[in-house]
């Protein structure tokens, strides 16, 4: 098994510039996720990691080997792809002993013994004289899997994997997928656009935005403190603030914030992100107002401004409200619909996380 | 796994000699393809550049200026090079086209007759649903691939004053016209090779247009016409314009139809050519041969740009139905379009199966009525003829040798033509322009080019090198035959998806594995159509083979059909052109039953 590094990966395709300087450390056996919207960066850094593509600078590395100019063939990686990609002319058997024509069956197995084996790994046990085309989406994905993994490669590469199945199936096959990842500890980097799928089953996620790394860490540390405004806006739902820091307090239009762990001088802006579920109806003691928070109004008391309700729409377990303040859109989660137009929401001070608005720093850095 | 296993194995990976082969075979297999095309086709033709230029020391423009200013050569348009414009007026009212012009014209004219015959085809082809229709689909490829000269003695036949034309016309109290020797011959033969051309790619846009764009159109308030007019006619019209512009790149080289129907009277620039070879003036050859390629590598380049600008048609989610010959309710309008239809399947009829049908029949019938005495002719060759004399049983031995010949050259050619224009990044560009300039030279100058440059050799570090008879022969058909692999193979080449490539790349194959692996075998029926083309071409390759030929028992049936014709009768010929017709059929049948498919 492997540890995976990568230091300092750029690669541009003609004017477009894919990659800037990406660098990561994925532990042996880590479940890493690169997670991101389209156009991001992420596939590409997946590619460069395969081989497929060549980086125009830095350098990949295995352990402790340079995979630079190293081919794909050469490079021991499995790889799994959101179309499939098993080959339509062979069984579903032929397909997983495919990579055990180039390299030696792990374990000292016979291949039909290491085909059976990962088949029954992915629960598709008897299926090798299947053609790929009678078998199921989720199904298929399953075969590219086992096939991906039956030379027993070094690192276990998926690109968006689940994109092609629907929402139920994709839960399932996650589950299984990281069951198996953690059954064989391979090292596997996952690249999804969808967050909540990055958050359920990675050991780590690194958000990239634009060709760059903007934050890596476990799942529940970057959902809860991101560091940057384009992560607490990628992940999950958030408000988002910007105001300007005058006697501790942080004016946003005409009201004031206090927050907590403010590293910023006197007169600068600070941008700062309260979650929708950490915002509260406050100056209603009834129980109909904010229900299980209802015990943090007076914390969020201080930090209060008016708003108006703009559109409420029914999650299941809770209500999204839309709310206006001052022509800034504010989003609310809410345990009951709201009854009144016009209503009092706050925050607690700790609810509050402050984040570099990357795009502003970046903008500056390019026009210079 | 231990660190010590993947020393093991990284050692046995270093160890295999064949491993570096593999890792670097299409490298190795392009620099073969690049070479075999620098020797048999990019040096022959650059020899002819040469001798058109060449004179006892040194290089010389003046036989250009001579054919440039010649009004036999360019009409009206030759004083105006010169720069005497008092002559124009003078030329223009006796040869106002000249040679080149005419040719110009011909080709003009072939083109809208087969756009003309084509579109009604694609239109009962992608609109009607009948039994026999996918059959009828995918024998429109199958003109193409026709032995020229065996279509140009079957319009000969059938043209013929005494021909089945005239018979018919003599039916309906009309007649009895002479054809032959005649423009509209030339016209209507061309029509009958690149009508299904046009057809064929019209019908394949037609049929990926979606339904749902023109429903919209009519729900946005447009009439059916308006659709049509709107909709429609903007999405077919570059296929159209494709047919079109094909065809009149083939027909303005056209060779094997002209000299047949038209003879030196009606003489293009090709035919010119060859006439010139034949005199032995290889000079004015040469130049001639310089300046019609250059027209032709022009509208190639044209083609080119134009076919890159379209985008790749996408197959229709949501074809629209198609109609049914016979419904149960015939209003009048449907009813007219009907027997429309039926005129224009009879017009097929008689311009498709009329030459190829009149040609088996003349070769049974004599002056008094059914005879076997061409065919006993053919058998009373090939037993007790001379070695000079052209034997009908060489010359199917030697166009079958040929044919696999050429297929096992020019598939492995075209394979990696296709390889490196689909995926090979910034060699893409050059390996497509490359493998199309075959395309734009034509037969009889690829033909000149062998022979004044490699049959009679090379001087080549102090020995004479030389390439003849049938390597030289091999070497034109798969240079004819390659681009056909190329287009039938790249389009499906392309196709397949990245991924599945890469798959396999990540399993541990190299890229020569994955495409015989994975590539190859997922579009086979590509591969075959093109093994089958390379074949067809190469049986019926008549240009080059003529020239390449002469003199020589390197000829092929083709050239066999040729040398029968004789001044009085077409016997031997079209008996020659049966052969040559079930030959070529029962080749097809094998290919068909070896797995390959008319869908290219």
């Amino acid at each position: 098994m492997t540890d995976l590094h990568l230091d300092g990966i750029s690669k541009s395709f003609g004017d477009v510039t894919a990659l800037r300087d990406v660098s990561l450390d994925v532990a042996d056996g880590e479940f890493f996720t690169l997670v991101g919207p389209s156009g991001c960066g992420k596939t590409t850094t997946l590619r460069a990691i395969a081989g497929f593509e060549q980086s125009d600078a830095g350098s990949v590395r295995f352990g402790g080997r340079e995979m630079s100019g190293v081919a794909p063939e050469d490079r021991d990686v499995g790889v799994v792809f959101q179309n499939y990609a098993l080959f339509s002319h062979m069984t579903v058997g032929e397909n997983v002993a495919y990579g055990l024509r180039f390299r030696e069956t792990p374990g000292g197995k016979s291949k039909t013994e290491r085909v059976a084996e990962l088949l029954d790994l992915v629960d598709l046990s008897g299926f090798e004289d299947r053609d790929p085309d009678e078998l199921s989406g989720g199904q298929q994905q399953r075969v590219a899997l086992a096939r991906a993994l039956a030379p027993g490669p070094e690192v276990l590469l998926l690109d968006e994997p689940m994109s092609a199945l629907d929402a139920r199936l994709r839960q399932t096959l996650r589950t299984q997928v990281k069951r198996i990842q953690s059954e064989l500890g391979i090292t596997t980097v996952y690249v999804t656009h969808d967050q909540e799928e990055a958050l359920a089953v990675s050991d780590r996620v690194a958000v990239m935005n634009d060709g760059r790394v903007e934050q890596v860490g476990r799942p529940e540390d970057v959902y809860r403190r991101p560091t940057t405004r384009f992560v607490a806006e990628f992940l999950g739902e958030n408000n988002v603030f910007a105001g300007e820091l005058r006697d501790e307090v942080v004016e946003v239009g005409d009201a004031g914030f206090h927050l907590v762990d403010l590293d910023a001088s006197d007169g600068s802006e600070v941008v700062f992100c309260v979650r929708p579920e950490h915002l509260v109806r406050v100056g209603k003691r009834d129980a109909e107002t904010t229900g299980r928070r209802a015990e943090t109004t007076d914390s969020g008391a201080e930090n209060a401004f008016e708003v108006t309700v703009e559109a409420v729409e029914f999650l299941g377990e809770s209500f999204r409200v839309h709310l206006d303040w001052d022509g800034r859109d504010v989003t609310l989660r809410a345990p009951e619909r709201p009854e009144i137009e016009t209503l009092r929401v706050g925050f607690d001070p700790a609810d509050a996380h402050v984040v570099s608005d990357g795009r502003r720093d970046r903008s500056v850095v390019e026009e210079n | 796994m231990t660190r010590g296993d993947e020393v093991v194995r990284e050692e046995s990976q270093r160890l295999r000699p064949t491993r570096w082969l593999e890792r670097h075979a299409l490298a190795v297999l392009g620099v073969v393809t690049a070479a075999t095309l620098l020797v048999v086709f990019y040096y022959p033709v650059l020899t002819v550049f040469a001798d058109a230029v060449r004179v006892e020391e040194g290089i010389s423009f003046e036989v250009f200026h001579e054919i440039l200013t010649d009004p036999f050569y360019f009409g009206a348009l030759a004083p105006l090079l010169e720069g005497d414009f008092g002559r124009v007026s003078e030329v223009a009212a006796e040869q106002p086209l000249g040679l080149f012009g005419f040719t110009a014209f011909q080709a003009l004219l072939s083109t809208i007759a087969s756009v003309l015959l084509g579109l009604p085809g694609a239109y009962v082809l992608s609109r009607y649903e009948f039994p026999g229709r996918r059959t009828l689909r995918s024998l429109t490829i199958l003109p193409f691939v026709l032995p020229s000269i065996m279509v140009a003695i079957g319009f000969v036949a059938f043209f013929g004053s005494r021909g089945p034309l005239n018979d018919l016309l003599g039916l309906v109290g009309l007649g009895p016209v002479n054809l032959l020797f005649t423009l509209e011959a030339i016209v209507v033969a061309h029509a009958f090779y690149n009508a299904p051309l046009v057809a064929r790619v019209t019908t394949a846009a037609w049929e990926s247009v979606d339904a749902r764009m023109v429903e919209t159109a009519r729900s946005l308030g447009a009439s059916p016409w308006r659709a049509f007019r709107d909709v429609l006619v903007p999405q077919l019209l570059p296929a159209i314009l494709t047919g079109a512009l094909l065809t009149f790149i083939f027909t303005f080289m056209s060779f094997p139809i002209v000299l047949a129907l038209g003879g030196f009277r009606l003489a293009t620039v090709e035919v010119w050519v060859f006439s010139l070879v034949r005199d032995l003036d290889y000079a004015e050859a040469a130049t001639l041969a310089v300046a019609e390629t250059v027209v032709s590598l022009v509208l190639t380049y044209a083609y080119l740009r134009y076919e890159a600008r379209q985008t790749g048609s996408s197959r229709a989610t949501n074809p629209p139905p198609r109609k049914r010959p016979l419904p149960a309710n015939l209003s009048p309008l449907a009813a007219l379009e009907r027997a429309g239809v039926l005129v224009y399947a009879l017009v097929v009829a008689v311009v498709f199966v009329g030459p190829i049908a009149t040609m088996v029949a003349e070769s049974l019938t004599g002056p008094q009525g059914f005879t076997l005495q061409y065919y006993e002719f053919l058998v009373q060759r090939q037993v007790e003829g001379a070695s000079f004399q052209t034997k009908p049983g060489v010359a199917v031995r030697n166009s079958l040798a040929f044919g696999v010949a050429t297929l096992l050259v020019a598939l492995p050619m075209g394979v990696t033509v296709a390889v490196l224009t689909t995926r090979g990044g910034r060699w893409a560009r050059l390996a497509d322009t490359a493998a199309m300039a075959p395309f734009a030279v034509s037969g009889v100058v690829v033909g000149l080019g062998m022979l004044r440059g490699l049959v009679f050799g090379v001087e080549l570090f102090g020995h004479r090198v030389q390439v003849t008879g049938p390597v030289a022969i091999v070497a034109a058909h798969a240079v004819a035959a390659y681009p056909f692999v190329v287009r039938n193979v790249a389009p499906l080449l392309g196709g397949v998806d990245r991924s599945v490539v890469e798959s396999a790349r990540a399993l541990g194959a190299t890229r020569v594995r994955a495409l015989l692996d994975v590539e190859l075998p997922l579009i086979a029926s590509g591969v075959a159509a093109g093994a089958a083309f390379a074949f067809a071409i190469s049986i019926g390759e008549f240009d080059s083979t003529v020239i390449l030929a002469t003199g020589s028992s390197s000829y092929t049936m083709p050239v066999a059909v040729e040398r029968y014709i004789g001044n009085r009768t077409l016997g031997p010929a079209t008996a020659m052109g049966t052969v040559l017709l079930a030959v070529t059929s029962l080749s097809f049948v094998v290919v068909d039953r070896l797995g390959g498919r008319w869908e290219a």
